[in-house]
């Protein structure tokens, strides 16, 4: 266990390393999360006019919450579905399962170092900078901010977990582009990263409750603008440790069925 | 002469490739078209909760967006350069192209047409004829021409912003992440400058003057007074940027072949 | 009058270093740090009208930076070139028109449409009139049996197949030099003597100029006259191919077949004052090595044969591979130099 452990720790070094390598991407990385943010915070702005709530939303949570889902975003955003898609087309997946260690998680590592190195240098720097430009209201309480932590976390996982089943189908259809720009809509949109979901119709917003993706956005980032307080906020959290492992079961029959072809057509 | 013989040639090539894919075609251009309807999307749920964003009613925002399609289709037709950088250069699919007896920029052009984005414009011209329809404004002999005009003045804007960011492939040749950026930005053209800050705003008229290929342009049809003059300035812009966008790509072009260092 | 004139042509890059480690990833996150490299220093050389010449060197030689140079691609840093009386990289569009390119391991074929649509494309492009298209085709298409593949996309044809029809593509507007970067590279031996069997004909018929990369010197000796070798941008060769044999082979080796056993020093009596050496390979049979320049087969030969019962004689000469491999093994162009001196 210990061995495995040390070695996931170095792809999310190596990922991280990899990051660092393209240094325009980094800062035209910062420029567009900026940008975002920005003309988003002005475009609400424009949008709240004279009202003092909109969508049981005040003015201030609502920057707050722009600039915050956008922060978290530069966290939990990667393309494990394209380079999982890319290597079963390749063939080069096969190569990967002669290794030691589990693909899948091998992946999730991988997104993890990317997610770390955009966590430390966008969105840390990004905040700083975006509390002292807008009028945004950050948590005092420091419980607030732990919890937040490990929400944005999991928002990772569940994100990922949609990308890696997302990258699967490539086993299974010549071309899943369709569907992975599908997904990558889906998962701006009803998220609530472009609006928040207490914006959407009554019966959208029945429908999304049922869905993973407002585990990724919507939660975390309402705990966050203190819209969800007390027990409510746990009641956030289980919802997404429960997506976390209802996902993990399609995910895990999935890889088996996948790795059944692999084995009997060769790839 | 030579040049309009070798594009019916590549238009046809063009069609024969996509008809082997169809399913994949079809996808695309669906899902393309879902990609800019979630702003749609967003102007709609917006207006469930407010009837004015900066004093600009819902069918003059649709306008706009509307608007904002179109350009953007006829551009994304002819100019369907994403791919750059991995394709021609890391690839180096880029030497090939300098083997040929045909310009440089022209055979990109041709090689990557993509006449399905113009679905896109169509979408937006309807979406544009609806808010128009319910708007109450004046209707001139001389809009469809002023029209064309601005489109054709948007259309340069983004051949001229795209190539000068495509060109940077040929200064590094690491994944820049600029492409992506200034997507971002343009979609911002399409909300009246006005709601913006004095730097985006600057940013937005005069630096990446997206403003052009939305809100500016589209305001001469709504009479509104903020932007009257700009709305003209569309097709100077345009010629403008697209000459920059030109000069820096036969810079880059002579860089990459090593003349320039 | 020459095909191709290079003279002094150097080219120059400038080279990326990446620091090491996190801190150093981070210190080039902020500044780089470049080095100079020389790909091709200063070389010269003439290849006249319809000779097919061979361009060889390992990896990082220089060898494509040379081609890219000679087809109008890249810009030298110094010197000169022309190819077909022009100056590639000037006016390079109706310098390309007199050439044809093929990458070995790129394509220059549409991938998904049939490989006849492509040539329909190239025509236009090239400006190639009708007439001289279709005999120009069906030339091709019947010498490399193209007929029944010309419908099938791209993407279905095997290597060879696709190979085949880069050729073509390459050849469709009759360009009096073909400039080929690893033409055969990854084909199986059928598909390899195909191509340079082609090749030739090709040569022979039109007077194409042919200047061909590649790593297998198979190709050189199948096609050939002149052969230029590359290393760390310099040209440490060039000449005929029987010249480089001559030059840096160092010997033959003759093996016998004897028909009673014969002791070494028996063989080694047989030949004394002359500088050979002798291997016995088992009861009946031996080999003697035999230098360069030094000492004649035939010596060796008339003094063994008539003294010996022999059942049969096999003489080997050093191949092409061994010599190359030889060269690059004496390392830097300047050493390399030396030794070819010390040869002569």
């Amino acid at each position: 266990m210990l061995p495995m452990f040390s070695a996931y720790i170095d792809m999310i070094r190596i990922r991280f390393l990899m990051m660092l390598a393209y240094r325009v991407n980094y800062y035209s990385g910062i420029i567009i999360y900026a940008i975002n943010i920005g003309a988003y915070y002005f475009l609400w702005k424009a949008i709240y006019g004279a009202n003092e709530t909109l969508g049981e939303f005040t003015v201030l949570q609502m920057t707050t919450y722009v600039a915050v889902s956008w922060m978290a975003r530069a966290f939990y955003f990667n393309n494990l579905d394209r380079e999982i898609a890319n290597e079963i087309k390749d063939g080069s997946v096969a190569v990967q399962l002669t290794k030691p260690y589990p693909y899948l998680i091998f992946k999730m590592m991988q997104g993890l170092g990317e997610g770390l190195f955009r966590l430390l240098l966008f969105s840390v720097p990004g905040m700083v900078i975006v509390t002292l430009i807008f009028q945004i209201e950050l948590p005092t309480q420091f419980d607030v901010w732990l919890i937040f932590m490990v929400m944005i976390f999991f928002s990772f996982l569940i994100n990922s977990q949609i990308n890696l089943l997302t990258g699967m189908f490539a086993f299974f259809v010549e071309n899943n582009e369709g569907l992975m720009r599908f997904k990558r809509i889906a998962v701006d949109l009803f998220s609530g990263l472009i609006i928040p979901i207490s914006f959407f119709p009554g019966w959208a917003k029945g429908v999304l409750e049922w869905l993973p993706f407002q585990a990724i956005t919507y939660l975390p980032a309402s705990v966050f603008t203190r819209r969800v307080v007390g027990d409510a906020i746990y009641n956030a959290f289980i919802v997404q440790v429960i997506w976390f492992l209802f996902l993990s079961i399609p995910i895990y029959v999935i890889w088996k069925m996948a790795r059944r072809r692999l084995v009997v057509q060769g790839g | 002469m030579y040049y309009t013989s070798i594009f019916t040639d590549y238009f046809k090539t063009y069609l024969k490739t996509r008809m082997t894919y169809r399913a994949d075609f079809l996808i695309e251009v669906v899902t393309d078209l879902l990609f800019q309807l979630t702003n749609l999307f967003f102007i709609l749920v917006v207006f469930l909760h407010t009837n004015s964003l900066g004093g600009w009613s819902i069918y003059e925002m649709l306008f706009i967006y509307g608007y904002f399609m179109i350009p953007y289709g006829v551009f994304t037709c002819f100019l369907n350069l994403w791919s750059f950088n991995e394709r021609y250069i890391v690839k180096g699919e880029m030497d090939r192209i300098l083997t040929r007896p045909a310009h440089n920029l022209v055979q990109l052009v041709l090689e990557n047409m993509d006449p399905a984005s113009l679905f896109g414009s169509l979408t937006g011209f309807i979406i544009m004829g609806y808010a128009w329809f319910h708007l109450d404004v004046s209707f001139a002999w001389y809009d469809p021409f002023v029209l064309q005009l601005m489109v054709m003045g948007s259309v340069l804007i983004y051949g001229g912003v795209y190539i000068l960011i495509t060109s940077l492939s040929f200064f590094s040749d690491s994944p820049t992440g600029i492409t992506p950026m200034i997507w971002n930005i343009q979609n911002y053209g399409r909300y009246p400058v006005d709601i913006y800050n004095k730097v985006i705003k600057f940013t937005l008229t005069w630096l990446l003057p997206f403003a052009f290929v939305g809100v500016y342009p589209a305001s001469f049809f709504l009479d509104k007074d903020i932007s009257q003059g700009f709305a003209l300035l569309t097709p100077v812009v345009g010629i403008v940027f697209f000459s920059i966008g030109i000069i820096v790509w036969n810079i880059g072009v002579n860089r990459y072949k090593g003349a320039g260092s | 009058m020459s095909a191709i004139h290079v003279n002094h042509l150097r080219k120059v890059f400038k080279v990326q270093k990446n620091r090491e480690g996190l801190k150093g990833a981070f210190q080039d996150l902020f500044k780089r740090q470049y080095n100079q490299v020389a790909a091709v220093d200063d070389i010269s050389f003439q290849i006249p009208r319809g000779e097919i010449c061979g361009y060889i060197g390992e990896n990082g030689a220089g060898k494509s930076t040379t081609i890219k140079m000679l087809t109008g691609i890249l810009v030298p840093s110094s010197g000169q070139i022309e190819v077909n009386g022009m100056i590639p990289y000037k006016d390079r569009e109706k310098f390309v028109r007199g050439i044809g390119v093929v990458f070995g391991q790129r394509s220059q074929l549409w991938w998904d449409i049939g490989v006849i649509e492509s040539f329909q494309l190239l025509k236009k492009v090239y400006r190639v009139p009708e007439n001289d298209f279709k005999m120009r085709l069906d030339e091709i298409v019947e010498r490399l049996q193209l007929s029944e593949i010309l419908n099938r996309p791209v993407r279905k044809l095997s290597l060879g197949q696709r190979m085949r029809c880069e050729l073509a593509a390459s050849l469709l507007h009759n360009p009096s030099i073909l400039f080929l970067d690893e033409p055969t590279i990854g084909l199986d031996i059928v598909v390899k003597t195909e191509i340079r069997e082609f090749l030739k004909e090709m040569n022979q018929k039109y007077e194409t100029t042919i200047l061909l990369t590649t790593h297998d010197l198979q190709d050189i000796e199948a096609l050939c006259s002149r052969v230029i070798m590359l290393d760390q941008g310099h040209i440490i060769y060039d000449g005929g191919l029987q010249n480089l044999k001559d030059k840096w082979g160092k010997g033959k080796e003759v093996h016998f077949q004897f028909q009673k056993t014969y002791p070494l020093s028996t063989l080694h009596d047989l030949t004394k004052g002359l500088n050979v050496k002798w291997f016995k390979e088992n009861e009946l049979a031996a080999k003697v090595w035999i230098p360069q320049n030094e000492v004649n087969v035939s010596d060796v030969l008339s003094r063994i044969v008539g003294f010996t019962d022999i059942s049969d004689i096999k003489i080997f000469e050093t191949n092409t591979d061994e010599i190359v491999r030889e060269i690059y093994k004496s390392g830097s162009a300047e050493k390399a130099k030396e030794v070819v001196a010390s040869n002569v």
